[in-house]
């Protein structure tokens, strides 16, 4: 049986302004309760991908907050792990602190014990099989392959990914940024799957290509170059791209659609998640809820709509709280009137305010605010 | 400053629970599902935990499959760490043959192994099915400083509650001077709520002498405090203040579910981070409601779906309460379904139970109904 290992790779994670200033991007607050990084963490664990490896750039602590031991997301938590890695040169000269970098700072490849590794950034959310994928891989004899999606909203989504074309037989023979003038596109998903040999072959090539390269411009090159075959395989599930802040707004606030719902989240694949041992919501007698996600420890006394409310967070008698998202342990006073805001955690806002943002131009409030 | 002295705690969890009905056809009363997240018996494990007792024996009998799994290693409760040991004691065979526990002091004699191998110094004996957030580090020390042999929670209870409890008598220093086990006229309204703090030394010849007395039902309020008190043992009573609820019948359990999503402010599971509550968290979104739907004075847990009207209600996990619904005054447990239309007032619902499109249940009635449709 081929030994399979996974990469969680944070390097690569794109900046959605003031949420993920003090944080990345895969400790983000998801639906009131996961994190970003759950999505994937989860998909090694449901995958039977026991050793992964987190890739991080920065932010450490907050992972290892949200991770813990990672006996929340292994199958047997004396065999499996979840490590974080980072690249320590790198912290001091940002340029080179790239995944390959973290990789080749923490592994003598030649010495470490796998046949395939499984690379997947944090930010396509999903529940995606890798089984099924790395058979595939294996079938088609390419040293790398890039898991990819078709998709028809490329004008609006998945810009600045990468788009790829193929050869008849499903050969990658070229990849370009998406700058949406098309609706229809073949969007990478930037997972890899690669073979010991051909991961060796990316850490090697830094040194002859560039040191500044991530996996993702390594493969292109590969990809431009003609170095080695890359295979594309298509993932034909559901995807939830997080690339810009109101685009994590908006498909936050899709998912409170049942039928949008059940397509990110499968029947027999469990997200997990950091659990907190927080209470029930609590309901008050004047609380008026509709089409909103609330979460453990919640106390609602007021009005929410289209929204999601987050664990501990306290919606007083009087407020109205309308297409926000309210994040952990923020209390939103008495009276209150918000639409169309994000509150970062433990924010909090005194009787009587009225905040707006706009469709596209959402208003944020950044962490431990008080207003 | 926490006591010097090793306190091991031992849960009584077999009991068969026969006034829950058929909430306990296959499920011991203490794994009974309670405010919409929570198992009854998390509350005394939590307590344990919050007071820095790393060494809990579960005693368990009835239908303890589902019970033993839950328990797992401790980890719920954080009761796997290296100082820690969680264990789940069932009736074994021995050389002396099998033997059924016979009481509730005979559970403890026959774990004698277990409590001589930790040697603590004092036993704390605690019940699987009260509703009650405390730590027992008061109690503990009271124990300790008065050299008492056994020390007693009590709580004041209504009066003509008072015969369902073993009642006390102290005198001005409580010192308990007179104990009737469910008497028929009680002679106080201080009632025993089964927590006992012994000191193991004194506990160990006493359930010696009791497992060969054939006299004996080898019970703590039968037999061993009654023979501590004519043996003029000293018997200390600690008086707890705050909620305290015994929830073994199907009026309690609902009445004390109520209390906790009325918010009546009596048992708050919102404040206090030294008093909280662990259990189980399942891994489901957080719970949604609907565009029509609405609830009020009431809890619900992650993984429930509410699209029709509830108030003054305890939803528990994965539940799904359907459009054009109306649910009043219930205890929803975990994944059952209320179909389109449905009404029903007042009632416990059994885990996983489905409650037909347009039925109507129990309307009007001031009764507590219990509905199962899984384990009937």
């Amino acid at each position: 049986m081929n030994k399979v290992i996974g990469f969680c790779n944070l390097h690569t994670e794109p900046h959605l302004g003031e949420i993920t200033k003090n944080r990345p991007l895969a400790a983000l607050s998801f639906l009131g309760r996961y994190g970003i990084i759950d999505f994937t963490l989860s998909n090694f664990s449901n995958s039977h991908i026991d050793n992964v490896y987190v890739l991080v750039r920065k932010g450490i602590v907050s992972i290892r907050r949200h991770i813990g031991s990672g006996s929340n997301f292994v199958n047997n938590t004396v065999l499996g792990s979840i490590q974080l890695l980072i690249n320590e040169k790198g912290l001091s000269n940002k340029p080179f602190n790239t995944d390959i970098n973290n990789i080749k700072e923490n592994f003598d490849l030649d010495e470490f014990d796998f046949d395939y590794a499984v690379i997947a950034p944090s930010y396509f959310l999903s529940s995606m099989d890798f089984r099924p994928l790395i058979a595939k891989h294996i079938e088609s004899g390419s040293a790398i392959s890039v898991v990819y999606k078709h998709v028809n909203d490329a004008d609006k989504e998945y810009i600045q990914c990468d788009k790829l074309k193929f050869d008849p037989r499903g050969r990658v023979i070229k990849s370009s940024k998406n700058i949406g003038r098309t609706n229809e596109a073949d969007v990478s998903l930037e997972t890899f799957i690669v073979s010991k040999k051909a991961l060796k072959k990316i850490v090697d090539s830094v040194s002859k290509v560039s040191e500044l390269y991530n996996i993702r411009d390594m493969v292109n090159f590969f990809i431009e170059e003609e170095v080695v075959d890359v295979q594309g395989i298509e993932f034909d599930g559901f995807v939830v791209p997080i690339l810009t802040l109101e685009g994590y707004i908006n498909h936050s606030l899709d998912l409170l659609n049942y039928h949008v719902r059940n397509q990110l989240f499968q029947e027999n694949w469990p997200v997990y998640t950091t659990t907190h041992n927080t209470p029930p919501a609590l309901y008050g007698k004047d609380s008026d809820v509709k089409n909103s996600f609330i979460a453990n420890g919640a106390i609602i006394k007021g009005k929410v709509t289209n929204s999601i409310i987050s664990r501990e967070v306290v919606i007083e008698k009087g407020a109205e709280v309308k297409n926000s998202i309210i994040f952990t342990r923020s209390v939103i006073g008495k009276d209150v009137k918000l639409e169309r805001v994000l509150c970062d955690k433990n924010v909090s806002i005194s009787v009587n305010k009225k905040l707006n943002g706009e469709p596209n131009e959402t208003l944020v409030i950044s962490q431990g605010a008080r207003i | 400053m926490p006591s010097t002295k090793k306190v091991v705690a031992m849960i009584l969890a077999g009991g068969k629970g026969t006034r829950l009905e058929s909430l306990t056809k296959k499920t011991a009363k203490p794994a009974v599902s309670f405010a919409a997240k929570y198992r009854i018996i998390d509350f005394p494990i939590s307590n344990c935990a919050n007071s820095g007792i790393n060494t809990v024996g579960i005693l368990m009998q009835y239908e303890s499959t589902q019970l033993d799994a839950y328990i797992g290693n401790g980890k719920k409760w954080g009761l796997n760490g290296v100082h820690c040991l969680m264990s789940t004691l069932a009736p074994k065979q021995t050389e002396q043959g099998a033997n059924w526990y016979r009481g509730t002091a005979d559970a403890i004699t026959q774990n004698i192994d277990f409590l001589d191998n930790a040697n603590p110094d004092y036993v704390l004996i605690l019940s699987g099915d009260h509703i009650y957030k405390t730590s027992y580090s008061e109690m503990i020390n009271l124990h300790e400083t008065s050299g008492a042999d056994v020390t007693i929670s009590v709580i004041e209870v209504d009066p003509k509650e008072a015969s369902r409890f073993g009642i006390m008598v102290c005198d001005d220093k409580d010192q308990i001077v007179q104990f009737q086990e469910k008497p028929k006229n009680p002679v106080s309204n201080l009632a025993s709520m089964g927590v006992y703090i012994f000191s193991w030394k004194v506990l160990r010849k006493y359930l010696k002498e009791d497992e060969v007395n054939p006299d004996s039902e080898h019970d703590f309020g039968k037999n061993i405090i009654p023979q501590m008190l004519a043996d003029k043992r000293k018997l200390l009573a600690y008086r707890f203040k705050g909620y305290w609820r015994d929830v073994g019948t199907l009026a309690s359990l609902h009445e004390a579910n109520m209390d906790i999503a009325l918010d009546k402010g009596e048992l708050n599971l919102y404040d206090d981070a030294s008093t909280q509550i662990y259990t189980e968290d399942v891994y489901s979104v957080p719970q949604y409601v609907g565009k029509r739907g609405s609830i009020k004075r009431s809890i619900a847990n992650q993984g429930a779906i509410i699209l029709g009207d509830v108030d003054s209600s305890v939803i528990s996990t994965g539940v799904v309460i359907e459009n054009d619904t109306k649910v009043t005054r219930c205890v929803v447990m975990e994944g059952v379904v209320i179909k389109r239309g449905a009404k029903i007032h007042n009632a416990i619902i059994a885990p996983n139970s489905v409650i037909e499109e347009n039925s109507e249940i129990n309307l009007g009635k001031d009764e507590v109904v219990l509905v199962n449709t899984v384990n009937k």
